[in-house]
């Protein structure tokens, strides 16, 4: 299990301190979003060894005139199993489906909900693979224009670094950076107001910038209502354009994502981003 | 063999799901936001199994994916004057269709969840069913306007057999007043149908009421048509001419020389003839101008004897005079020698069975409609008619009851119509098929109030006329009004905008809300058409007819004054021959008695003689010195107070 802990340094100040970035500004033409979405189910099982069959795809939505239009999008369709543990007649009868393989092997003992859960992590990687290509291929084609990442941006600043206009927007908070005071600050933020810069490690060398920003209020609410952590790649400039990051996020606020249940934290783009795919997703959806 | 539209890009897609499934009948599909789909168009549906569904869209709903308003509301902060999303939110636009035909047309099934394409020309004629009667050899199509969709012009055409009979007949407008559609559109089709009615079917005429105003009053005038206008005729194939034989009919004013009507301007009147009848042609429609409740059996019997026994036949009555009557002047003197020899007798109130009470009542009866009616009836006797029996092919015939009262009115159309029914099952009038075109009809033919000779007789052309070749083209504000049989036997409807008020009637509920909105905001010139054909009605736009409108006309022709009795006389002579020497008309008429002079005119005008002048003379004949009479006639002596037998 991945450890809730890790570690933040401030990096605009010396601790943590509560800034209100002032009216939402939007940001009209010029960037884009992109997520991907992931699926799986366990198709059968060779002997107690069960073969998972999954689903991953990713696009890029580009927002020109209010309107957002797919620029890219990918799909894969392949088979997860335990490949080491097959017998070879097993393995010669999933080589006959016409999927791509891959291996969750962990071990030589079988243990069939391990074994899922190794799977679903398989799925989880190929769902950041397409992401991964997805964002290069765009950065690529339009190096000046913004992409708002549904999630942590490290994968992708690994092989595009560096990404100055490259911005991810984490919804879920299972790993905190901050401790004590500094995290008291960043978990109470009024609406309207971000934390101050601070850093966190990526892999053994890289690192990224990174901030909350409260996007309604959370008052009768819990702490981490409405909150949001903004990652961007260490850059220099990156500080100074924090707070004009953040109030064209807020601005993001409308339309509301509602009805789906994250829309505190969701990105009403991503949430179009999310239902191009689920649409395109047929069966699988 | 199906004629596929060409292959565009498809506009839309079939969408079924559980709640809203595509039904042989009807399906939904979704367009972009910017699409040239409304209200009213033309789509096909091609499924791979080569079966094709034509549908006409009855229906449109836009939404987005915003779950309720609230959320609109939160995002805004409460304030919708706040700054624009940056984002639109998806948004979606439904459209349902209502389908109009599938090929094959068995096994009925569902349309296919396919792509769906607007119609091409070639769509719009298999989706109208057109390709039965547009491509049979000879043609029977009637175009009646352009099916218009982007840059699409595709005709629209009535089946001959279904406008004109036998198969059905009878069209129906309605529109709200003020717009000049139902006339315009009337107008149209005439022209549409004198130029495409197949010869095989053999000939047509119409008979067009003018009851208002000028509507009518200039059809022989070409009208200044707009390019767009001109484009619509080249595209329904037809040459923008006015109509060629046309007659006009007009009753005298009261001063029985002056025409009552609006198309009075000289260079016009030529072409405008008397409408003058006297007591034959108006005893047999007795009914329409005596009231029911007023006149009983022994009235009609007397009435029923006057006409067989009587009127223009040699009558002996019991006191040794004989009468030839012909004319309301000759009723009276049969009916003061009755009442003479009575009261010479005086011992019996009964003469021939029929007694006094009921004689004076039909008399004062009979004698008042010649002073109801002045101008349209006559005391002396002389008529200028219809030419019943010598009707033209393609000849229109203006009967201009516009400034009459509400009585002559009904007598004007009831006559001619009869005539017209008569002639037509004789098969003597001329020509095989007659359009009688009758605006308001809600006030000849209402759904509601007394039985009328007129309602009567409007319902036996509805119900039996197609029969005939006696074909009713009717107008009205609000269908609800009309006798639902009249309007119930109308084979092709048409519709111009509407009232609101008569959208929400029971008749209009078939109709779609967003089809009865379309209706409600309908342009000038746009019309909604059902034919026995077509499965859904379709909007079609029609052009300027090619002939003035009544507007038109009198700013072009402005009417003339009414002019002393003289000159009013030189005027409708001058309108046959223009060299007449006005003072030479007016010495030959000076000292006469105006019902002489009247006459001759008449007969003139009738005849249309080479030489206008001289046979005028010769009809009018010698002047006569006026003398006094030794003793002048009695008035007819009051009758000795009697009791009425027939009184309630």
């Amino acid at each position: 299990m991945q450890s809730p802990f890790a570690s933040g340094v401030p990096i605009e100040g010396d601790h943590i301190t509560a800034k209100s970035v002032g009216e939402p500004v939007a940001l009209a033409d010029g960037v884009a979003f992109l997520d991907g979405i992931q699926r799986f189910a366990v198709e059968g099982h060779l002997g107690v060894t069960p073969i998972v069959r999954g689903y991953v795809a990713a696009a890029v939505l580009r927002r020109q005139r209010e309107q957002l239009s797919a620029v890219s999008h990918e799909t894969e369709e392949f088979v997860v199993a335990p490949l080491a543990r097959l017998q070879p007649d097993q393995r010669r009868m999933l080589d006959t489906i016409p999927l791509p393989l891959y291996d969750c092997s962990n071990g030589e003992r079988a243990h069939p909900l391990v074994d899922v859960q190794l799977a679903a992590v398989s799925v989880e990687h190929r769902r950041d693979e397409i992401e991964r290509r997805l964002a290069s291929q765009y950065l690529r084609d339009a190096p000046d224009e913004w992409l708002v990442i549904d999630g942590a941006i490290g994968g992708v600043i690994a092989e595009t670094s560096p990404p100055p206009k490259v911005i991810g927007v984490i919804k879920s908070h299972d790993t905190q950076f901050l401790e004590g005071n500094d995290l008291t600050t960043a978990l109470t933020l009024s609406a309207g107001q971000r934390s101050s810069v601070f850093s966190r490690r990526v892999g053994q060398r890289g690192q990224v910038y990174t901030w909350y920003l409260r996007l309604w209020p959370w008052e009768d609410h819990d702490l981490l209502y409405g909150l949001v952590r903004i990652e961007r790649a260490a850059a220099d400039g990156v500080v100074a354009e924090a707070t004009d990051v953040s109030r064209w996020l807020m601005a993001e606020r409308a339309p509301l994502a509602a009805p789906d249940e994250r829309w505190d934290r969701l990105l009403y783009p991503m949430r179009r981003v999310e239902a191009y795919l689920q649409a395109r997703a047929g069966r699988w959806w | 063999m199906i004629q596929r539209g060409d292959e565009r890009p498809p506009i839309g897609r079939v969408v079924a799901t559980e709640t809203l499934p595509a039904s042989p009948h009807q399906f939904h599909f979704w367009t972009a936001t910017s699409t040239s789909v409304g209200i009213g168009a033309i789509v096909r549906v091609d499924a791979p199994t080569g079966r094709t569904a034509y549908a006409v869209v009855v229906d449109g709903r836009a939404y987005s994916d915003l779950a309720t308003p609230l959320h609109d509301v939160i995002a805004a902060e409460g304030d919708p004057a706040g700054a624009a999303p940056p984002t639109q939110r998806a948004e979606v636009r439904l459209w349902t269709a209502a389908v109009l035909r599938q090929v094959p047309e068995e096994p009925v099934q569902p349309v296919p969840i396919q792509d769906v394409h607007l119609a091409s020309e070639a769509d719009v004629e298999m989706a109208l069913r057109m390709d039965a009667y547009a491509r049979a050899e000879p043609s029977r199509a009637i175009p009646v306007g352009v099916y218009r969709a982007g840059e699409l012009r595709a005709p629209v055409s009535l089946d001959t057999d279904f406008l004109l009979g036998p198969e059905s007949a009878h069209l129906n407008i309605s529109g709200v007043s003020g717009l000049a559609t139902k006339t315009s559109a009337v107008l149209f089709f005439l022209a549409s149908i004198f130029q495409h009615f197949p010869p095989r079917k053999g000939s047509v005429a119409a008979v067009c009421f003018n009851v208002k105003g000028p509507d009518l009053g200039f059809l022989d005038q070409p009208a200044q048509l707009s390019d767009e206008d001109r484009d619509v005729y080249e595209v329904l194939g037809l040459d923008p001419r006015p109509f060629d034989g046309v007659r006009y009919f007009a009753p005298f004013k009261p001063d029985g020389v002056n025409l009552n009507t609006l198309r009075s301007h000289p260079d016009l009147l030529s072409a405008v003839q008397p409408l003058v009848w006297g007591l034959r042609e108006v005893l047999d429609y007795h009914e329409v101008l005596l009231n029911r409740d007023d006149i009983d059996a022994k009235a009609d019997a007397f009435l029923d004897f006057l006409a067989d026994r009587v009127v223009e036949k040699e009558f002996r009555d019991e006191w040794g005079n004989t009468h030839r009557v012909r004319s309301f002047g000759e009723l009276e003197r049969l009916f003061r020698a009755i009442f003479d020899g009575l009261e010479g007798q005086g011992r019996s109130d009964i003469w021939r069975t029929h007694h006094i009470a009921t004689i004076r009542k039909v008399r004062n009866r009979l004698l008042n409609i010649s002073t109801r009616c002045r101008g349209l009836v006559t005391d002396d006797g002389s008529a200028s008619d219809l030419p019943f029996g010598a009707f033209e092919d393609r000849g229109v015939y203006v009967i201009d009851v516009a400034g009459m009262d509400q009585l002559g009115q009904d007598l004007v159309f009831t006559r001619i119509v009869s005539k017209l029914r008569e002639h037509l099952e004789r098969r003597d009038l001329g020509v095989d098929h007659v359009i009688v075109f009758v605006d308001e009809l809600n006030k000849y033919a209402p759904g509601d109030g007394p039985d009328s000779y007129v309602r009567k007789m409007l319902l036996d052309i509805s119900e039996r006329g197609r029969y005939l070749g006696l074909v009713l083209f009717a107008a009205q504000q609000f269908r609800s009004q009309v006798h639902r049989r009249v309007v119930g036997n109308a084979g092709t409807m048409v519709f111009g905008r509407m009232d609101m008020d008569e959208l929400a009637t029971p008749g209009y509920q078939v109709l779609s809300p967003a089809t009865r909105i379309k209706l409600a905001t309908l342009p000038k010139g746009e019309l909604m058409v059902r034919h026995p054909h077509f499965t859904q009605p379709v909007f079609v736009r029609f052009p300027h007819p090619p002939v003035l409108t009544g507007p038109e006309g009198l700013d072009r022709f402005p009417p003339s004054a009414d002019v002393p009795f003289d000159e009013a006389v030189v005027r409708q002579l001058a309108s046959l021959d223009r060299s007449i020497v006005a003072t030479r008309i007016k010495d030959l008429i000076a000292d006469r008695s105006e019902d002489d002079v009247r006459r001759a005119l008449l007969v003139t005008r009738r005849v249309k003689p080479d030489d206008v002048t001289a046979y005028f003379a010769a009809t009018l004949g010698p002047a006569v010195r006026r003398e006094r009479l030794p003793d002048p006639a009695r008035a007819t002596p009051a009758l000795r107070a009697v009791e009425d037998p027939y009184a309630p």
